[in-house]
């Protein structure tokens, strides 16, 4: 009840906050203006209390709520504990209402001194107000009991001994029980990351809306000028903590959750990209409207589109619209929140670009005087990149949304649609990293743009023709490549000499040396991973990834209830490494976890992933794989794959879709006897089946496991055959515990990692230089 | 300007018309194994795993195989490089990712699809009273 309340009183709270802020500005009246920041500030209060009264809830393990329930569990340490306050869906909203009304009271302090108070803080209270009413919808202070009326709640006397109970309604003997245990949180959330990811990450999606804040408040009193100095460290800021959150989530996948790579481009993934890319976007556009006052417009359209699109990556992910497209799993937020989050894209699509259009005959031109060879321009074109890349990843991500309109059924775009496009836009991109940093604002040469690129070029050129010396050959890595290297060499050379100038304006520079470096990290170690599926029989060892290295299972360790550790041994290059990838069953959720293990080399690393153990006697009979004529001896048996039996009759049964027959010829040696057998494949209406042939006197079965026909050449075809003998099964089956893994080589991962450090010092550096300027001390 | 405009235009045109094709190309369509036969394209198909028939892990080759029905009742032979993948036993669904190719589906990637949230909850909050 309580919080139930709390969480309406701050809705009406900010109301009266937003109102008052509105009419302060309408009559710059400033007796509203105080009325405004007195309401923000109860808000503030009523958002702490709900969100301490939640944090209370959990610490004290009260499972008559829903939520506390759904999420967590007695046996969890403290930090862990905490962090369930965000583990679902309400409480994450709740997590992005604090931070809002956090950096909100900041915002008042930093507007009141810049005289931006009344109209900011009366946009930022119609964003917190859309946050507060999703809460009102869908709040983590739901009692379980109505959650689940029909198990929950009884009528009657009670049974004697319970004391898990609450009276609902005492006179008609209404009573209702509730759970003494909680169902925990989800296992593969539990470890430190998830005390941090999620409050980096939302403090940069609540971050995004200040942009658009400002461009509002800048429409509305017709400042179109500088608005944009007000606003700059906030986009910075912006970008660089959620850029930080993007990132520590794909070190998280990586590192822990197992999923072989830093970045899959899920839906998931991608709705925090999205956003990202338009504030980074803004960022240049701004920088070149501070110096020349160009890009106006385009300064109001992307700010405003940087918080639509975090409102709609919230849409994708939140409402349940992509279904089963993707691996993780949505939760259906049900009908409201859907309405209310399209209502609420709408709304704030119309309020912002509405105004802009509303303004756009006022809004000064300024006469574009710059050359092609200006800094501006550059800006312009590595803006609008990015701005095609954000798109790009948008349509894709909304695939299931598009087909779903046009062919009248989802279908998600395959992850190879995101390297395809996105793999131009950052050769361009780079290429602009580079030529953007040589070039001097409004005017510059021809002349200049060459005599600045000359050393770094020739050096790229080289690095590039090293490249393909030790064997990179495909045509867009070495564009790729070689783009990022020229952005790296330009950015060293022309950060240095700022550096030496003055240390306070390298931010750029080394952001974008950070750029370079992770757009080199991304190629070598998502373009020359090496990956391979083996089966690792406990004490032999196997040479993978063409013999560099050699594993060899040692066997496995029960760490606790849980977990187990399986040991592997790895010789590469005269060295030997232990290394212990960790598989745990969940009672709890009933499902497995695994855990990778990482060596890391300096110059790659190796990554293993269990997949699986399997006891002896588990497996399927072994199979071996034969091209026409090949003979093999298996077990005493002499085999040879003859042909197919495929007559031209079948053929053509396989087109018109009737039943096919397709057999595999072939001629067996048993003790000097010569024999063919003819397994077969058959399809049917019902299926298929592969029907075993078996060899005469003997219990020995032929059976076709997969067929590799080959239609250009037929001589070429193969089969895959399984021989299996039930009397005498030692033969065909390990007798040892078999540890399933797969191993990746990433090259240059570290690259990844540097870039990432090097990105965020840069934005830092740039932080402190607008925060500065900004307080108008240059 | 005008060529400003003009070229400006064009690289958006070349740019659109390759993420449409891009897009199509990549486009993994939701459909049933009657499809992904006569078609061999890149599918996606949702269907229930065939219980009655053998599933086996192939240690030889680090494939993991099992017969599973579509929606429509149509069964084929799975076979998917990797292990038996995470919750296979409790799935109520089972979707696969891949393409059709000489008698059985090629599976890249499967996915596990678990009792719906609130069926599973209703379950476990009677359990922990």
């Amino acid at each position: 009840m309580i919080g139930n309340i709390l969480v309406k009183v701050a809705f009406v709270s900010i109301l009266i906050s937003g109102a008052s802020y509105f009419y302060s500005f309408k009559k710059s009246s400033n007796q509203f203006l105080v009325i405004g920041r007195n309401a923000y500030h109860l808000t503030a209060i009523f958002v702490l209390s709900f969100c301490a009264y939640l944090v209370y809830l959990i610490l004290t393990h009260q499972f008559q709520f829903t939520y506390v329930w759904n999420y967590s569990s007695t046996d969890l340490p403290t930090p862990l504990l905490i962090s369930t306050f965000y583990a679902g869906q309400e409480g994450s909203f709740s997590l992005w209402t604090l931070y809002t009304t956090v950096i909100g009271i900041i915002l008042m302090q930093y507007t009141s001194r810049k005289g931006y108070e009344s109209e900011v803080m009366f946009v930022w209270s119609m964003i917190l107000s859309f946050l507060l009413l999703m809460l009102i919808v869908k709040n983590p202070f739901t009692f379980i009991w109505d959650s689940f009326p029909n198990d929950l709640i009884h009528i009657g006397a009670i049974p004697f001994g319970t004391s898990n109970y609450v009276w609902i309604d005492q006179a008609k003997s209404i009573w209702a029980q509730f759970p003494v245990e909680g169902k925990g949180l989800n296992p593969l959330l539990q470890n430190y990351w998830m005390v941090i990811h999620p409050q980096i990450l939302f403090t940069g999606f609540s971050s995004m809306a200040v942009p658009y804040t400002f461009a509002v408040a800048g429409l509305l009193r017709r400042d179109y000028q500088s608005w944009v100095k007000v606003a700059k460290p906030w986009t910075v800021f912006g970008a660089a903590v959620l850029g930080t959150g993007i990132i520590l989530g794909g070190y998280w996948a990586y590192e822990t959750l197992g999923w072989g790579g830093y970045w899959g481009w899920d839906p998931v993934e991608n709705s925090s990209l999205i956003p990202w890319l338009v504030c980074v976007a803004s960022i240049h556009t701004m920088m070149s409207q501070r110096r020349s006052g160009t890009f106006v417009k385009t300064n109001f359209v992307l700010s405003i589109l940087c918080f639509i699109m975090v409102l709609y990556s919230t849409f994708l992910t939140r409402s349940g619209v992509l279904g089963e497209t993707s691996v993780h799993s949505f939760v259906d937020a049900g009908m409201w929140a859907y309405w209310l989050l399209l209502g609420v894209i709408f709304l704030f699509g119309v309020f912002g670009f509405g105004l802009l259009i509303r303004r756009f005959k006022e809004i000064p031109k300024i006469p574009v005087e710059h050359s092609i060879y200006s800094r501006e321009f550059a800006l312009f074109l590595g803006a609008f990149t990015i701005c095609f890349a954000a798109a790009f990843i948008t349509i894709g991500t909304s695939s299931p949304i598009i087909t779903n309109i046009l062919k009248g059924h989802a279908a998600a775009v395959d992850t190879s649609y995101y390297v395809k496009t996105i793999v131009p836009l950052g050769i361009v991109i780079a290429l602009l990293t580079g030529i953007g940093q040589l070039l001097w604002w409004k005017t510059s040469t021809a002349r200049d743009l060459f005599k600045g690129a000359l050393y770094p070029f020739i050096s790229s050129v080289l690095f590039t023709i090293g490249l393909i010396y030790v064997g990179v050959r495909d045509i867009p890595v070495v564009l790729f490549s070689f783009a990022s290297a020229f952005a790296l060499f330009v950015n060293i050379y022309v950060g240095f000499k700022i550096f030496v100038g003055n240390p306070k304006y390298a931010g750029g520079a080394i952001a974008h040396i950070g750029l370079a470096l992770l757009f080199l990290g991304f190629v070598s170690s998502a373009r020359y991973d090496d990956k391979a599926t083996v089966s690792l029989e406990e004490g032999k060892s196997k040479e993978i990834l063409g013999g560099e290295y050699t594993l060899t299972y040692m066997g496995n360790r029960q760490i606790d209830n849980e977990r187990y550790g399986f040991t592997v041994q790895v010789r590469h290059a005269n060295e030997t490494y232990m290394v212990m990838p960790v598989m745990r069953y969940s009672t709890q959720s009933n499902s497995m976890m695994r855990h990778p293990d990482i060596l890391n080399m300096y110059t790659k690393d190796f990554y293993i992933s269990p997949l699986s153990v399997e006891s002896p006697g588990d497996q399927a009979p072994a199979s071996y794989t034969f091209s026409k004529g090949e003979v093999k001896e298996i077990n005493g048996l002499s085999v040879k794959f003859i042909d197919y039996d495929f007559p031209d009759e079948e053929k053509g049964k396989m087109v018109t879709g009737g039943d096919v027959t397709i057999g595999a010829i072939l001629e067996v040696q048993n003790k000097g006897v010569t024999e063919q057998v003819k397994p077969l494949f058959k399809r049917t209406q019902g299926g298929p089946s592969f029907v075993p042939a078996t060899l005469s006197h003997t219990d020995i079965h032929f059976t076709i496991v997969k067929m590799q026909p080959n239609r250009e050449d037929p001589s070429q075809s193969k089969v895959d055959i399984s021989v299996s003998n039930p009397t005498d099964v030692s033969h065909n089956q390990p007798k040892a515990e078999t540890l399933v893994v797969e191993a990746s080589i990433k090259p240059f991962i570290n690259l990844v990692w540097m870039g990432t450090i090097t990105l965020i010092v840069g934005f830092a550096v740039t932080i402190i230089r607008r925060v500065q300027e900004a307080r108008g001390k240059e | 300007m005008k060529v400003k405009i003009i070229v400006a235009s064009i690289v958006i045109v070349i740019a659109i018309v390759f993420g449409a094709i891009s897009f199509v190309e990549t486009n993994v369509e939701y459909t049933d194994f009657h499809n992904a036969v006569s078609t061999h394209k890149k599918v996606q198909v949702k269907g229930a795993w065939n219980k009655n028939k053998e599933s086996s892990f192939d240690i030889s080759k680090s494939q993991f195989s099992f017969y599973m029905t579509d929606d429509n009742g149509q069964e084929e032979k799975i076979v998917f490089d990797g292990a038996k993948p995470n919750n296979f036993e409790i799935a109520n669904a089972v979707v696969v990712k891949g393409r059709y190719e000489d008698g059985c589906f090629h599976a890249s990637e499967i996915l596990t699809k678990c009792p719906s949230k609130y069926e599973a909850d209703a379950e476990s909050v009677k359990k922990s009273l």
